[in-house]
């Protein structure tokens, strides 16, 4: 353990990344698997092997620079940051050659030529432009080109979405009209789907370069002419062919020069933050009306569950302990996926908003009952006893005696369970929900100034959270009057 | 006004009453003594249905409960329902609701029960209150009072629903000495008004003076009953003999 940790930093101490890689006789390239076909996937015939272009490719700049090549996943709009943390050695992973990646970090020179696609359901209008999609829900891809395209191109009801797939998937469930994505995927996944259809041209060409640390001058220059050996021996054509990738536009790779860079300037969204925070406050409103509604449902639906268990009989109790133990038992994400990805399936079709209230009300809820049985469960017996014996029945009783009792002793748990699902509804991005950390991280995406978005994007957190735990300790102060 | 046949109450596999029989007029004020342990608080808990006895019947004010399962039907419950409001409980721990003050103690089952209103509920609250000497305390809540303030307010409690008998579970075991007078004289009184009662104690001189019959319960068996001088100057079992001369030297 303590060795690895180390050798990691050993690395990024040598003067080159480049001797770095000689020096173990592997290279490691950062790209993400998860719905990454044709670039880099899970063979569907051998899922432990991974194979796609990019793949290949890697073996084969690997083999230019005689070491082996190790793929490290990573999540695609973390590659930039992942690279300079050193994860690994460079990206090659569909990376565009635009001016904010070259001012980033290095870029090598390209190796595929790619271009935008418009994909539609085959039975609906064809939208050949994107001027056709304006006023339209319309799927991206997070920190694409295609979402920087389309942003640029402003009118269209921009859905961001962390993987292809998604997209996809949402525009046949009719939550999109289009997914406005680069032409290899859309190839890949699009093509072959009977109800989906490549809508007009393929527009807005551009270059993947691999993308270096700025200091790895050396690596860049290797990288460099491996690819242009590669280009020109045709290597990259045959691999492309093989995936299907390869047109008529690819010819362009022989003819690229790179033009000159402007050198890179630091962003300081802390001294700019009149032009940032409005961004991440608007994204703090969506966390609100998030966290406060899923909690409210809940709140509600705890009570609900904790009733069926205390006066309930038989299968009742038993629905309502089920419920507790599989909510509880299974992760908030996969819950999430099931109810915006499943539920449309059945005929059921929620927007965003809706499912991720729905998720993490629903899962809250069966921590809220456990909170709620826990407080009835501290409330000594005679309490229910006595108000039996005074002819009460049992539902009088819990109303009117244990429940008020209980709840002074239930506020403190719901509470950190309020603040901590504040924090937890970050996760409702995976299902397209653009809230306060997703802003941050779209931000932090462009400007690269993960310091000073993190920290008005943690101070908003607190600055929201706090307050409520005051109004928790004030409430429980006030209901404590029955213990002077 | 309470019969009593053969009520039998296990725990786990334990025995705890042995067929026990009980029969008790209007008015009579009964003690039960006896070891601890030997089933007397289980009797009273079972008498006011918040144990179902196993087997068995109970009688009180006209309304009859067989053991054997906990109600199912809607009657059922119902029945269960009617016979605890005629058996007040007062219990060792007072059970005060912490959360209500001591008028709204006293007024909250005849409002949610018997749907007295707030005014009519209140009004009765405080004229109990003022017979347990505590028309000062209406206000409180149950946590600014002292033990034997808070077994009083549960007295009166109990009292508000107008129930037919009274059943005490050791009221003054919980207290300091020196605060169990003050709710022994409110049962007192309530013997001289003709409350029917039952009361489980270790108030051996309460027993003395005010019980009509004291019962002596052994094992979960009546063992011994008669009237007061009987039991305590001429015992006719050598186990209530030793458990009172027990009693005496505490």
């Amino acid at each position: 353990m303590l060795a690895g940790v180390t050798g990691v930093a050993g690395q990024t101490r040598a003067a080159d990344t480049l001797d770095a890689i000689q020096q173990r006789g592997e290279l490691r390239w950062g790209a993400d698997a998860e719905g990454g076909a044709p670039y880099v996937y899970p063979d569907p015939d051998k899922p432990e092997r991974m194979v796609g272009f990019e793949c290949e490719l890697a073996d084969a700049l690997a083999a230019k620079l005689g070491v082996k090549a190790r793929l490290v996943q990573n999540q695609w709009d973390q590659l930039v940051p992942a690279l300079q943390r050193g994860n690994f050695d460079f990206i090659l992973n569909g990376l565009e050659l635009t001016p904010e990646n070259r001012q980033r970090i290095g870029m090598s020179r390209p190796y595929f030529v790619y271009a935008q696609q418009i994909v539609t359901r085959r039975e609906a209008v064809s939208f050949a432009r994107l001027d056709d999609l304006k006023g339209k829900p319309v799927g991206v891809l997070a920190s694409s080109v295609a979402q920087r395209i389309t942003e640029k191109a402003g009118g269209l009801d921009l859905r961001i979405y962390p993987g292809n797939v998604e997209s996809l998937r949402d525009l046949k469930a009719r939550r999109l009209d289009a997914v406005v994505l680069d032409l290899p995927i859309a190839l890949h996944y699009a093509k072959p789907d009977p109800t989906l259809t490549l809508s007009g041209p393929p527009f807005a060409p551009g270059f993947y370069g691999i993308g270096v640390r700025p200091e790895d001058k050396a690596l860049l220059a290797a990288l460099d002419k491996a690819i242009e050996e590669l280009v020109q021996d045709r290597t990259v054509e045959r691999i492309c062919r093989k995936y299907g990738v390869w047109d008529a536009t690819q010819d362009r790779l022989r003819e690229y020069r790179p033009d000159a860079v402007a050198a890179s300037q630091r962003i300081s969204t802390l001294r700019e933050w009149p032009k940032y925070l409005p961004l991440l406050l608007r994204g703090a409103i969506t966390t609100v009306e998030l966290s406060v509604l899923a909690m409210a449902l809940a709140v509600v639906t705890g009570l609900v569950l904790v009733l069926m268990r205390v006066l309930g009989f038989g299968p009742l109790r038993w629905l309502a302990r089920g419920y507790v133990e599989v909510i509880r038992g299974t992760p908030l994400l996969i819950q999430l996926f099931l109810i915006y990805y499943g539920l449309p399936e059945v005929g059921i079709r929620l927007n965003a908003f809706a499912a991720a209230v729905l998720g993490l009300g629903l899962n809250y809820a069966a921590s809220e009952a456990e909170n709620y049985r826990a407080g009835i469960e501290s409330i000594p017996r005679g309490q229910m006893e006595a108000s039996l014996a005074l002819g009460l029945s049992r539902w009088q009783a819990l109303r009117h005696v244990v429940l008020p009792q209980a709840l002074r002793l239930v506020i403190p748990p719901v509470t950190n369970d309020f603040i901590a699902m504040f924090k937890d509804s970050s996760i409702v991005s995976v299902i397209t929900m653009v809230e306060l950390t997703k802003v941050y991280g779209m931000l932090a995406m462009s400007t690269y100034d993960y310091i000073g978005l993190g920290l008005m994007t943690a101070a908003i957190y607190f600055a929201l959270s706090y307050p409520a735990s005051l109004f928790a300790h004030w409430l429980e102060r006030r209901l404590r009057h029955d213990r002077r | 006004m309470i019969v009593v046949e053969s009520l039998v109450k296990s725990y786990n596999q334990t025995r705890v009453l042995h067929g026990v029989d009980h029969a008790q007029s209007r008015g009579e004020t009964v003690v039960l003594i006896g070891p601890s342990g030997c089933g007397k608080s289980t009797f009273l808990r079972c008498l006011n249905q918040l144990e179902v006895a196993d087997a068995g019947r109970i009688t009180i004010g006209g309304i009859t409960v067989e053991g054997g399962r906990p109600p199912g039907t809607k009657e059922e419950r119902e029945l269960q329902r009617r016979l605890r409001m005629c058996a007040g409980m007062v219990f060792q721990s007072f059970n005060l609701f912490p959360h209500l003050t001591v008028v709204q103690n006293i007024a909250l089952a005849p409002a949610q029960v018997k749907g007295v209103s707030p005014r009519d509920s209140e009004a009765l609250a405080r004229e109990l209150l003022a017979k347990v000497g505590l028309e000062d305390k209406a206000a409180a809540y149950p946590g600014q009072l002292s033990g034997g303030q808070q077994q009083r307010v549960a007295i009166a409690r109990a009292l508000a629903m107008k129930p037919e008998v009274m059943l005490f579970d050791e009221p003054t075991s919980a207290l300091d000495p020196e605060l169990r007078d003050e709710v022994l004289r409110v049962l007192r009184r309530l013997t001289e008004e003709g409350m029917t009662m039952i009361v489980v104690t270790h108030e051996m001189q309460f027993a003395r003076d005010m019980a009509d019959r004291v019962v002596f319960f052994d094992s979960g068996r009546v063992a011994e009953a008669g009237p007061p001088e009987q039991i305590f100057e001429h015992p006719q079992l050598e186990r209530t003999r030793e458990f009172l001369s027990k009693v005496a030297k505490r």
